[in-house]
């Protein structure tokens, strides 16, 4: 199927509601082709049902969702082959072995004969030597690889990843967002949760943050952080400077030391040249960005 | 030979449905094996010598294909519900929804693995019956009319792995499903003359009987193994193919829009 040049997901006012309940309130956006694109949210916020509806497992209650230009509802048959799905929750299949389970899987989504692709990912994935073992005989870590595994067998277009790393230790969760950015770079076009925002700030192109079922706000990363962060720039002078130092945006200032906090738009220089200090007396400047973590509680709080 | 991508998910989740039953080989041989002695000897062979048939069959001779259909009416059942609730607690059904599966393939897949394991039993049990006759008049009961056994066995099997796949989905907890084994099937199939003929029933309890769509299913394979049934032949496909039919749109309506997510 060529999707080249689609979008690979589009969502316009979802609306999801449990009973009275109201979990996703009118979510819009839209990925762009090959973007990593992460949605944000504390507990609770509707990252899952966003997803839910997407993979058909619920039903939106009003709005409209395309994969690549295919609506869930009305053409199942291709949205399904072109997504690729991890659930949050954990799995387990009682009978078979992991390397069963991904055999059919593979048939499930059309594929047969797909050993080389199960092998790769079995190795990829770092479960090569437990492929004859039972769901049940692996750790909680284990258990979510093979989710991913099994949601990339049929070279999945679109691949949506709810909480991917949820119980994975830190040497795997590293790996496993290595491959994520490999896969990016091979073409997939990925959408992920999760709550390690500092991973989340160096994988997404760009973010959509989610609270009580509403979209906050959502854009590239990078522009987001700048928007809704500050700098912090700290001045170390050489030896003691007595030199007052009146400036707006001075926060902290000790002997040697004096710590400002700028607005993105307020450059470095110009906060130099405003505190009129010697610039000789400066012996050092260090200037700490905002981080993705600030900004979403910068959006959290706007809302309280 | 290849086969279109499109028909692939459902054969796959045939052949997964399989490949579970034969997981449990012992279970599915084994068990049939004991549960149909049983019955040979306590009904066919004791309690059977002292019951004459009109129709001038011996008791055992009517009791085979009795017990033959329920053997594949209760394991397509079986098959076909477990496979359903376990994979509502294992996270399968979510794994089938999220997949090209249809809703249509999965009702087809999950009936043709229940009547594959109602056909094995089946025939097991028609083995033991066999040794059972043979034993007791010398001779193999011949099949009368192999066709219309066949199409029974089929309409019965698929309707039952239908029922299941339908109650399966409907039940919210394991007490349901054995609910609905006990309360339902249970009686339907010994009031279904499994083990006694109408011919012997006071007329109340044969107008009930006849409202009883398993009489037909039963004395199908009873006709296409003996020849002769309570019922002429031709009803008992009518009814028994009717069944089968609103079995197929109740599982198909249960499917397309139950919850698949998980317990
Ligand atoms: N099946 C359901 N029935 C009723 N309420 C539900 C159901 N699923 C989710 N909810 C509610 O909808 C809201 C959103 O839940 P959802 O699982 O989408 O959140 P989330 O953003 O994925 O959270 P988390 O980060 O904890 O995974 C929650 O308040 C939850 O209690
Ligand atoms: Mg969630």
């Amino acid at each position: 199927m060529d999707v080249s040049g689609k979008s690979p997901l589009k969502i316009e006012k979802l609306v999801k509601k449990y009973g009275n309940f109201t979990a996703v309130n009118e979510v819009s956006f839209e990925m762009k082709p090959g973007e990593i694109f992460g949605l944000l949210g504390p507990n609770g916020a509707g990252k899952t049902s966003i997803i839910s509806c997407l993979v058909t497992l619920q039903e939106p209650t009003s709005g409209h969702c395309e994969i690549f230009g295919y609506d869930p509802k009305v053409n199942p048959e291709y949205t399904k082959v072109l997504t690729g799905f991890v659930p949050q929750e954990l799995i387990n299949h009682g009978f078979f072995s992991i390397e069963e389970i991904l055999v059919f899987h593979s048939g499930f989504y059309q594929r047969w004969h797909n050993k080389e692709r199960i092998h790769y990912l079995l190795k990829r994935l770092g479960l090569w030597e437990h492929k004859d073992k039972k769901v049940k005989a692996l750790s909680g870590g284990m258990k979510r690889r093979l989710l991913i595994a099994k949601a990339l067998v049929h070279e999945p277009k679109l691949l949506l990843l709810d909480e991917p790393t949820a119980g994975v230790d830190i040497e795997l969760r590293a790996s496993l967002w290595d491959f994520v950015q490999e896969l990016s770079q091979d073409g997939m076009s990925i959408l992920l949760t999760t709550h390690y925002l500092e991973e989340a700030e160096s994988l997404c192109d760009r973010v959509g943050i989610l609270q009580n079922g509403n979209l906050r706000t959502v854009g590239p990363t990078r522009e987001l952080i700048e928007k809704l962060t500050e700098r912090k720039v700290h001045v170390f002078f050489d030896g003691v400077c007595n030199e007052e130092i009146s400036s707006p945006y001075l926060r902290n200032r000790e002997d040697n030391q004096a710590e400002f906090v700028i607005p993105h738009g307020v450059g470095v220089g110009d906060l130099i040249a405003d505190i009129q200090c010697n610039v000789h007396k400066i012996l050092d400047i260090k200037i700490e960005e905002g981080s993705l973590e600030e900004a979403f509680v910068h959006v959290l709080g706007e809302h309280q | 030979m290849t086969i279109a991508p499109k028909y692939r998910p459902f054969l796959t989740l045939y052949y997964r449905e399989i490949r579970r039953f034969l997981k449990v080989l012992v279970q599915t041989i084994a068990a049939p094996i004991v549960s149909s002695s049983l019955y040979l000897l306590i009904f066919g062979v004791s309690l059977g010598g002292r019951i004459n048939l009109e129709s001038g069959l011996s008791y055992l001779a009517f009791l085979i294909p009795g017990l033959v259909m329920m053997s594949v009416l209760n394991n397509a059942f079986q098959n076909a519900s477990s496979s359903v609730v376990s994979g509502k607690f294992g996270g399968d059904l979510e794994d089938w929804r999220t997949s090209p599966l249809t809703p249509r393939a999965i009702l087809w897949a999950l009936s043709f693995g229940g009547l594959t394991r109602g056909f094995i039993v089946g025939f097991i049990t028609f083995m033991v019956g066999q040794i059972f006759y043979l034993n007791n008049h010398g001779s193999w009961l011949a099949v009368a009319h192999p066709g219309y056994l066949l199409i029974f066995l089929i309409i019965g099997g698929l309707s039952f792995s239908m029922f299941g796949v339908s109650v399966a989905f409907w039940s919210k907890t394991f007490d349901h499903l054995s609910a609905v084994g006990s309360f339902v099937i249970l009686p339907l199939i010994y009031l279904g003359g499994v083990f006694f003929s109408l011919e012997g029933l006071h007329p109340f309890w044969q107008t009930l009987s006849k409202a009883n769509p398993l009489l037909y299913f039963i004395n199908g394979v009873r006709y296409g193994i003996l020849g002769v049934s309570d019922v002429p032949v031709e009803t008992s496909l009518i009814v028994s193919g009717g069944a089968l039919i609103i079995f197929y749109f109740i599982a198909l309506r249960i499917l397309n829009t139950a919850e698949y997510t998980r317990w």
